[in-house]
């Protein structure tokens, strides 16, 4: 059952949280007054801070992971969660308050013209390059970018932009397969079955507070387990394809 | 190695490979652990199939460890067992977190309908 808001804007704003205590107050704030009319889902991914603390009386909604799951789970209990209200879209966005909520009103009107099933807010879109990024990080984003483009046919220049709209006709094929984080592999496999992704110059803020989710450990693992996904989502793609079809 | 051993673990080594991606995809076993068995098994294979340096590292095992040539057997074995292992770990891990998942959807869900703030104007 979707709540009374719900039934009135059929959209969901999703903001994944771990340990984001110092940021999260301000971010669910500057949502609820930019974006009206939008309902705010916060899921905290077992964050072992204050962040369930800061976030009584907000006004979101808080759907708290017992333990921490990772942050393409948390997306996706927030996908499960929007199929299940019945919301048309899901907006997803950053803890960190590195995006700015108003920079979702052009980008959902983007999203309202109908030409895409899933828009992501990209910082690089509008240079088509990776200018002020750190080298280790350039190299995997132009790599992934490369790979996306390669074998989906249409480059993304940001696969790790936390800042979506997604469409209501993409929460199934989003929840019936396991992404890591929900980056090129996700929409490498939504690209393969037809769905239309695609990119909206944004601008972000740098990070004040917490960590970034990746350790020093995870810029060897990420694109190892990325690249490995990547290739398995064409295989599930094209193997639902052919169960559909 | 022989002709025929080579050809044997080259067999091995892709149906361990094919076993554990086919894993992955049915996501029975957690990406984060298959990537390792992958990793290996390809390292191994490209091994055996390149004479120069399975001739290198055989001198170099040799050496080490004068290992038998059996003892390949109970090494594919164990790597079987381990990538067993992880995938009862996964799906076991994979209830844990549906079960999770559903417990803070169901809150949430509660939470929006209970809550006053849900249903009050927004700012």
């Amino acid at each position: 059952m979707p709540t009374a808001s719900a039934q009135r804007s059929r959209s969901v704003v999703a903001i994944p949280a771990y340990n984001e205590a110092a940021t999260i107050r301000g971010v669910v704030d500057r949502v609820r007054a930019d974006l009206p009319d939008c309902d705010v889902l916060v899921v905290n991914d077992g964050s072992h801070d204050d962040t369930a603390a800061a976030l009584a009386g907000s006004g979101a909604v808080v759907a708290d992971h017992l333990c921490n799951l990772g942050y393409g789970r948390a997306i996706q209990t927030a996908v499960l969660y929007a199929t299940r209200g019945g919301y048309d879209r899901l907006i997803t966005l950053d803890a960190d308050g590195q995006h700015d909520p108003a920079q979702v009103r052009p980008l959902l009107a983007e999203f309202d013209s109908g030409r895409w099933d899933l828009l992501i807010g990209s910082r690089y879109v509008a240079t088509r390059g990776y200018d002020g990024v750190p080298l280790g990080r350039r190299i995997g984003m132009q790599f992934f970018s490369s790979v996306v483009g390669l074998v989906a046919q249409h480059r993304i220049y940001d696969t790790t932009s936390g800042l979506k709209i997604i469409g209501r006709q993409t929460f199934v094929a989003l929840t019936d397969w396991s992404f890591i984080d929900f980056h090129a592999e996700a929409l490498v496999y939504l690209m393969r079955l037809g769905y239309r992704v695609g990119e909206f110059p944004i601008t972000v803020a740098e990070r004040r507070h917490g960590q970034s989710m990746y350790s020093t450990l995870s810029h060897i693992k990420y694109p190892l387990k990325t690249l490995l996904m990547v290739v398995l989502s064409m295989v599930q793609a094209s193997m639902m394809r052919k169960r559909v079809s | 190695m022989t002709g025929a051993g080579i050809v044997v673990s080259v067999a091995i080594g892709a149906g361990l490979l094919l076993w554990v991606v086919n894993l992955i995809r049915r996501d029975r076993l957690y990406v984060g652990y298959g990537v390792i068995f992958v990793i290996g098994t390809l390292a191994a294979l490209v091994v055996l199939l390149v004479p120069a340096l399975l001739a290198a590292i055989t001198r170099a095992s040799d050496a080490l460890l004068a290992m038998p040539a059996l003892s390949i057997v109970p090494l594919a074995l164990f790597t079987f067992l381990m990538v067993y292992v992880f995938a009862q770990i996964t799906v076991l891990s994979n209830r844990v977190m549906r079960l999770t998942q559903e417990l803070a959807i169901r809150n949430a869900r509660e939470d929006g309908k209970l809550e006053p703030r849900a249903l009050e104007p927004r700012p």
